[in-house]
């Protein structure tokens, strides 16, 4: 079985973890700054007052003038998210994470462990815990376990057989399918507004009507997908944060910073000689919000300059000076093999010699035996808070 | 200041160790009755180069106020010492 664990709300949920009152009244997640003005979840008061998620935010504010906006708290929502994962895996069961609030959990390999699939699944749910409100679907398919879980009462387990899947889906709204608005108000003309009603449609005039993904969601909509669950590997705990002494919203010095944590992260242990394949660079931002990106580069690899070169150019969106920064590898590759040169570049062996010296003094001086001076306030009148000194262990 | 694993990790962060470069050390320093420096950790004051004040954070529950005094010893050795008037007592930095 397939089983679908949801967190309707999920980035507001955590934004609200700090101030749990707000829950209760009016309120909504407020779009990013430079982005389109379009609210996130809102709160089931909201709801009630007429607001909805994905509403413009002027339309929002004359809907519910009382309408409070919550500041977005991705780094947050993120950490959220990950103990959420983890918690499931440290249960024993196999996690693919879809999306923030959203994850797909095979159940076959647990099932035995916790005496059947409700047993099972409601370990699942107290994994996540019940301040989440998470719901629960189980079924043969993706889908159906999807829209059993968007279907269930918070904390309620619904699990649909694959004979009744049909007639399950059959009344369920369009709007549960992968497809845009503007495919749904295509269909929703023609008269067509539930699952089953996609479903009992030709593929082939489906598909010449809406393209590939109306046929993708016709394959959906009549169970033909077959797709399983793809766990994920828990990744390896590394994460390398700067706390600055004074907020930084200088792009030099933030690079500085950044390659400073680089080189750390770099020579974790932890990270095994794998190649990292996706970043994450995070900030906690001066008057308390956070930001985060993630990068995936072209390709797996370890190289300090590369990465920079890929990560540095996100510094230059950071909406106010930084607290602390922060990278953390999202994705690591396996090892691989790696084809070397024959003949090595002008400078390799000096810099093999020196990286052999630097090693000795370590050896012998201990951790922080070598420094890189990282000038984060250059600018300071007080010559302490200039520059840092921080510990090079590769 | 420092650098340090994410309070709030995604996953759990290492704690490292970066301080701050050029911190100040305590000195003992005797004083004329002006509060110019005259010996500076037992060394008496040849040369008073230069004299400076640094005001800072006022707005802030940390403010700073110091007086800076860049001096040459007896012995020619070049030092930079200040009077902490926040904290009270004498350090010396390299400015």
């Amino acid at each position: 079985m397939i089983a679908c664990i949801l967190v309707p709300g999920f980035e507001l949920r955590a934004a609200l973890r700090e101030r749990p009152r707000l829950s209760l009244a009016p309120a909504a997640l407020a779009p990013l700054p430079g982005t389109e003005q379009l609210l996130g979840p809102v709160t089931a008061a909201a709801e009630a007052a007429g607001v909805r998620p994905g509403m413009r935010l002027g339309e929002a504010l004359a809907t519910c003038p009382t309408l409070l906006l919550v500041e977005q708290d991705p780094a947050a929502a993120e950490e959220a998210w990950e103990q959420i994962v983890r918690r499931l895996e440290e249960n024993g069961f196999a996690v693919e994470p879809v999306e923030l609030g959203c994850l797909y959990l095979e159940t076959r390999g647990v099932e035995r462990l916790y005496g059947g699939l409700q047993p099972a699944l409601e370990r699942a749910l107290a994994a996540v815990g019940s301040a989440w409100d998470p719901r629960a679907g189980a079924a043969g398919r993706r889908f159906a376990a999807l829209a059993a879980a968007s279907v269930a009462r918070p904390g309620q387990i619904l699990v649909v057989s694959d004979e009744h899947a049909p007639q399950f889906l059959a009344p369920l709204p369009l709007s549960l399918l992968p497809l845009d608005e503007e495919r749904r108000e295509e269909l929703a003309e023609l008269g067509v507004r539930r699952v089953g009603e996609l479903a009992g449609l030709p593929g082939a005039a489906v598909a010449e009507r809406l393209g590939p993904d109306g046929r993708r969601a016709w394959s959906l909509a009549r169970g033909e997908e077959r797709s399983r669950v793809h766990a994920r590997r828990p990744p390896a705990d590394i994460v390398e944060r700067l706390e600055f002494p004074e907020p930084v919203g200088n792009e030099l010095t933030l690079r500085r910073a950044l390659g400073a944590l680089l080189d750390r992260m770099l020579a974790r242990p932890e990270r095994g000689g794998r190649e990292i394949r996706k970043l994450a660079l995070a900030a906690r931002l001066v008057g308390g919000g956070s930001w985060r990106r993630t990068v995936t580069l072209r390709e797996p690899n370890a190289d300090q300059l590369r990465i920079r070169a890929a990560l540095a150019p996100k510094l230059a969106e950071l909406p106010a000076p930084a607290v602390w920064l922060a990278v953390e590898p999202v994705e690591l590759a396996e090892s691989t093999g790696r084809q070397l040169e024959l003949v090595k570049p002008d400078g390799m062996e000096l810099e093999a010699r020196l990286r052999e010296g630097l090693r000795q003094v370590r050896a012998s001086a201990g951790a922080g035996g070598v420094c890189t001076v990282v000038e984060v306030a250059p600018w300071s009148r007080l010559p302490e808070q200039r520059a840092l000194l921080v510990p090079r262990e590769g | 200041m420092r650098a340090a694993g994410a309070g709030q990790p995604v996953s759990a962060a290492r704690r490292g160790a970066a301080r701050a470069l050029n911190e100040p050390r305590a000195a003992l320093v005797e004083a004329e009755f002006d509060g110019t420096p005259r010996a500076v950790d037992r060394e008496a004051v040849a040369l008073l180069r230069e004299e400076w004040r640094v005001v800072d954070r006022w707005w802030t529950e940390a403010p700073v106020s110091r007086r800076y005094f860049d001096v040459v010893l007896e012995s020619g050795r070049n030092v930079v010492v200040f009077r902490d008037d926040e904290a009270g007592g004498w350090f010396s930095q390299r400015a």
